[in-house]
């Protein structure tokens, strides 16, 4: 066989090799329309090549005629789905470059069937048969060119202005081995092409038409370029595994913390009403592993005081878009009740319409008996504190007063029998009042000790912030507050200076007005059952704090008495408190009074003197 | 047993109400010993006394409440009025279950004090009445032979002359006499009488 022959026919075969693999990934992945064109144009790279090793073996000038005429036509197909190749593939060059050069190249081939021989020749006057080496002979063709052959020139030059013009904005675009590599040789090839093919019609030189093998080059670079797709495509494959993998991990790790954590997640497709949740959380409210589970099955696993606020919660998220935040029970298959605190969010398609919700639920039920304990606690620690301190005080000085003024009090009642009888014992009743003399003095011996035990040694003055005080006293009677269905308010001005005192005391103060004031509002069936502590600047050396009500205020006759040792209007009241905070207040140097309101209720207020090394805080 | 005059003994540490309220007392009438603590009042008084006792709550050493429990161990308790300067109430409790006649303030009016020390003197002297009643049943007692306990043990459950004497073993005879004995020495009529003092003296349930 002739070496040209089989180099001819190796061309082919390589085009035809290469467009039947892509053929076969056309079929299998029909939207890649580049490896349909790409099929197409080796197709007709290897038809071309066909043409070209017969037309060399041509006999006739009519064979070689006919052959050329032919031949047309797969390069016709081969331009135009190079061009829209490049359109498709790199996504570059002007859709009217391409329109013109498949429009011209259209144009040719119409042409080329008008005319005969064909579009390259007015006649094809004799063939040259030239011997090549290896003793081969190949026909080379010799005739007067047809004008109309420029027109199928024009479109290969506009074809390669189109290669040129996309090979700049792919390289603009920063991809330049894709742009020298496809661009490159594209432009190269079909420049080839070209010369060589109209030097031989013109007659410039003498052989036959070798378009075939810089078009295989052409196929060869976009081959090339669709193989490295393949290998990215590859590489991507693989990066996908290792990410799949890595999600895995991630899904794994975070099951794992959401167990620890006893963290349930779940997810609800709205659309659907279909409902997804952790293995563990089916398993812990009693679904089974393969139950469809929608919003109402879920619901009803809710307690059922808790339904309509859970309901609240999630029609809130999925109208305002807000974060569901909601706490609730639920109760488990075997009836135990457990808190849970939820929380989700809703995602939304472009409509606005809401798609899908996913949430976690935790376990807070253990943290829920701590905030009980604590609140018990606390509750525990208002009271304690309060009996503690102003009771044992109190208590402590109601004995040792009541022990004087009992004594008093029995020898007036003595006093009074002997007085009535016939004869009075003199002595005696002298003896009587010098002893009740005797029980006031310890009395009030007792009472100014008390209050030099307050002013002295045991106060421990020290510059005080007033909010942090309020503030302290507030959250210690809060819980008081709540279970007496009392709203404690706090009203402290922002720049209050610092107070002189000792804090103990003064918390003591605070806190006994504050359940002084609790205690008036008990029995009052009125709505609004407040207590108000509230602290402002009294002067420039001074500030007031106080403490209102909305009770039934205090009767006018008693507004002074309530200051009073023993005065009491509580059933178990001593009476000593209000007499103590004014003790303390007045070792501070401060004033504590009674008022009522216009508006109803009563306001004890008192003042504390600045701090003096403390400017506005 | 000597004819006793009902007094009342007031206990406290604080000597001037001491003072004062044995002033008030004896004013209104009534008999009255004074003591400085309980311990004194314990070592003191006359075992014998009848009348009540009106104490401090809180004394230095024995409080109120000790002295309450030591009184109630003895054969001849009385009474016990708690008076105290500031009283709590898991004190008042405690007192009052232990049967003290009455808890009141230093401060309580007199009407109320003298109110409580009558109530607790009536008090006494009925419950003195029944001790001593009960002491003369159990001496009346106390004159059975064992024998004749065991008889009226019988007896007082309601069972026949012939069923005790196939019981014990012994004639029906000498039931009878045992019988006679037991009205005798007890000075019980009849069956009733009998049952009812045996109550008394706790011998039946």
């Amino acid at each position: 066989m002739s070496w040209i022959t089989v180099v001819w026919s190796m061309d082919a075969a390589v085009c035809f090799t290469l467009a039947g693999i892509y053929l076969l990934v056309w079929c299998k992945q029909r939207e890649g329309w580049v490896h349909l064109l790409f099929s197409c144009s080796a197709v007709a790279a290897g038809v071309i090549a066909g043409f070209e090793l017969a037309s060399m073996h041509a006999e006739t000038t009519a064979q070689y005629g006919v052959l050329l005429r032919w031949a047309h036509l797969p390069v016709w197909v081969l331009i135009v789905s190079v061009v829209w190749f490049v359109r498709l593939y790199l996504r570059a060059g002007r859709p009217w470059l391409a329109w013109s050069v498949c429009g011209l190249r259209t144009l040719a081939l119409a042409l080329n069937f008008l005319f005969t021989p064909n579009l390259n020749y007015r006649e094809i006057t004799s063939l040259r048969h030239l011997a090549w080496w290896g003793g081969e002979t190949v026909s080379a063709p010799v005739g007067v060119p047809s004008m109309w052959t420029l027109v199928g020139e024009l479109g290969l030059l506009l074809l390669i202005i189109f290669f040129v013009d996309a090979t700049i904005t792919v390289w603009r675009r920063g991809d330049r081995g894709r742009a020298l590599v496809l661009g490159g040789s594209a432009i190269a090839f079909t420049t080839l092409a070209l010369g060589q093919s109209a030097l031989v019609i013109w007659g410039v030189i003498e052989s036959p038409f070798f378009v075939s093998f810089p078009y295989l080059g052409i196929i060869a670079a976009m081959g090339y370029e669709l193989s490295s797709d393949v290998l990215r495509a590859a590489q991507l494959t693989r990066q996908l595994q290792a990410s799949e993998a890595d999600l895995r991990e991630t899904e794994q790790r975070m099951e794992l913390a959401a167990s620890a954590a006893d963290l349930g997640m779940w997810v609800w497709d709205i659309e659907r009403d279909d409902v997804w949740m952790t293995d563990k959380r089916r398993a812990l409210y009693g679904f089974a592993p393969s139950e469809k589970l929608d919003i109402e099955r879920l619901r009803n696993v809710v307690h059922p005081e808790d339904r309509e606020s859970v309901r609240v919660a999630v029609d809130n998220a999925l109208n305002t878009g807000a974060e569901y935040d909601t706490e609730y029970r639920i109760v488990l298959p075997a009836g135990q009740v457990r808190w849970m605190s939820g929380r989700g969010r809703v995602e939304f398609n472009r409509e606005g319409k809401p798609v899908r919700m996913r949430g976690v639920a935790l376990d807070i039920t253990e943290r829920w008996h701590a905030g009980q304990e604590l609140q018990q606690l606390r509750q525990e620690i208002a009271h304690v504190s309060r009996v503690s301190i102003m009771g044992q005080l109190a208590s402590a000085l109601a004995h040792e007063i009541n022990q004087p003024l009992g004594a008093i009090l029995r020898n007036a009642e003595a006093a009074e029998l002997f007085i009535r009888h016939e004869s009075p014992d003199l002595n005696e009743i002298c003896a009587i009042l010098a002893d009740i003399r005797k029980d006031d003095q310890r009395a009030s011996a007792v009472i100014s000790r008390m209050r030099a035990l307050l002013k002295g040694h045991s106060l421990d003055a020290r510059p005080i912030e007033v909010g942090e005080l309020v503030g302290e006293v507030a959250a210690l009677a809060r819980v008081d507050a709540a279970t007496r269905q009392v709203m404690l308010e706090t009203n402290v001005s922002l720049g209050l200076p610092s107070v002189n005192g000792d804090r103990v005391h003064l918390e003591q103060v605070l806190l006994n007005l504050i359940l002084n004031g609790m205690d008036a509002l008990n029995g009052t069936t009125q709505n609004d059952r407040r207590v108000t502590v509230g602290a402002r600047l009294d002067g420039p050396q001074s500030v007031q704090i106080a403490v209102s009500d909305t009770g039934s205020g205090i009767p006018a006759d008693d507004l002074a008495r309530v200051f009073e040792p023993f005065f009491t209007t509580k059933s178990h009241g001593m009476g000593m408190g209000l007499p103590i905070s004014r003790t303390i207040i007045e070792a501070h140097g401060g004033r504590l009074w009674a008022e009522n309101n216009s508006g109803g209720g009563a306001t004890f207020r008192f003042t504390l003197r600045a701090a003096k090394d403390s400017g506005a805080a | 047993m000597s004819t006793v005059v009902p007094t009342v003994h007031i206990v406290d540490d604080d000597a001037s109400f001491l003072v004062a309220t044995s002033r008030l007392l004896r004013a209104s009438g009534f008999v009255v010993k004074t003591f400085v603590s309980a311990s004194e009042f314990l070592a003191q008084r006359d075992v014998e006394a009848a009348g009540c006792a009106v104490v401090d709550l809180q004394m230095p050493g024995l409080n109120g409440l000790d002295l309450q429990l030591a009184l109630g161990r003895t054969r001849n308790p009385m009474p016990v009025i708690f008076i105290t300067g500031h009283g709590n109430i898991p004190m008042s409790v405690r007192a009052m279950r232990e049967g003290a006649e009455d808890f009141l303030t230093k401060t309580a009016p007199k009407a109320a004090l003298l109110h409580a020390i009558r109530r607790a003197l009536a008090r006494d002297a009925r419950e003195r009445e029944e001790r001593a009643r009960r002491r003369e049943i159990c001496a009346r007692f106390e004159k059975l032979t064992e024998r004749e306990r065991e008889v009226l043990g019988h007896v007082v459950r309601g069972r026949l002359n012939k069923q005790i004497a196939g019981d014990l073993g012994i004639h029906e005879r000498t039931v009878k006499l045992h019988r006679t004995n037991i009205t005798t020495k007890l000075v019980a009529p009849s069956v009733a009488e009998l049952t009812r003092l045996a109550h008394e003296a706790g011998l039946l349930p």
